[in-house]
């Protein structure tokens, strides 16, 4: 058995959620994460199994990592573990925390921000992308008389399709959010 | 003040306003939680994300401006116009309590 694994795993732009439950579940079954690179490896290393939160914040400007940033969140107990596209990585044992489950965030005004920040910082340019990319490729293969250009052409609709999907993913769940704090 | 920082700030959240009394000295981020912790006998804790995302915007809108850094602390202070913005705030939350009073 060794003491170390690599997991490839997939999340989304607005996924962070879902990426902070994966690496919680991880260091519970005696999984510490230890850093992700390329495109979603996931290293980890073996463990005593502990209950630990994790948390990713997003800031255009903290990939640069500022030190007070990061000396910020270690002075809160939060500890810092990498920066990953945009994206900083703390975790935090819940055994240090008090009566009540801590996050990186303590109200709705913030937890909206920051996905204002995801919104701008990621999806923009994926926007950028969609548009002066994808759209006209579409057009130009499906008009196009090589013989191969079907196949580029389906490799542009399921690109279409995922960027698509992408979009409507981030809209719902920040319209869902931002309704459940304008009420 | 115009009325872009009387829409975001006036009112405030909570975190804000604990924010803005703390700065009224000069104050590191963190020593923001430990103050707000014990004005509030530990029912406010600030979490880091929250408050490092306030205090960039605050500084950015001009409630707030940098001093000087301290074992990389950057050590804030508040201008004249937090004061008038933490002011405006006070009156409301004078209000809102005397109304509450009243209506006992």
């Amino acid at each position: 058995m060794g003491n170390t694994k690599t997991q490839l795993r997939f999340f989304s732009v607005p996924e962070w959620q879902k990426e902070e439950k994966y690496l919680r579940e991880q260091h519970k079954n005696g999984w510490a994460f230890v850093r992700v690179s390329g495109l979603g490896v996931y290293h980890f290393e073996k463990c005593v199994p502990q209950d630990v939160v994790y948390q990713l914040d997003y800031n255009a400007d903290s990939t640069k990592q500022p030190n007070e940033y990061i000396q910020l969140f270690r002075d809160c107990g939060w500890e810092y573990l990498q920066n990953y596209a945009g994206y900083s990585y703390f975790r935090k044992a819940a055994c240090e925390m008090g009566e009540t489950e801590e996050g990186i965030f303590c109200d709705d005004a913030s937890r909206l921000d920051m996905m204002k920040r995801v919104f701008v910082g990621r999806m923009t340019p994926l926007l950028i992308i969609f548009l002066s990319l994808i759209i006209p490729q579409m057009f130009i293969q499906s008009h196009s008389q090589f013989p191969e250009s079907r196949a580029v052409f389906i490799f542009y609709c399921v690109l279409f399709a995922v960027y698509v999907i992408a979009f409507i993913q981030f809209g719902v769940r920040y319209w869902k959010f931002y309704r459940s704090v304008h009420k | 003040m115009d009325s872009h920082i009387r829409k975001v700030y006036v009112p405030m959240t909570e975190t804000g306003f604990y924010i803005l009394l703390c700065l009224r000295e000069e104050a590191h981020g963190y020593s923001i939680v430990k103050k707000t912790e014990q004005l509030t006998h530990g029912e406010i804790k600030i979490s880091p994300g929250t408050l490092y995302g306030s205090l960039s915007k605050m500084e950015k809108d001009g409630l707030i401006r940098f001093v000087r850094e301290e074992d990389k602390r950057k050590i804030y202070c508040i201008t004249d116009l937090g004061t008038q913005v933490l002011n405006l705030e006070m009156q409301r939350i004078a209000r809102l309590y005397q109304s509450m009073e009243a209506a006992k």
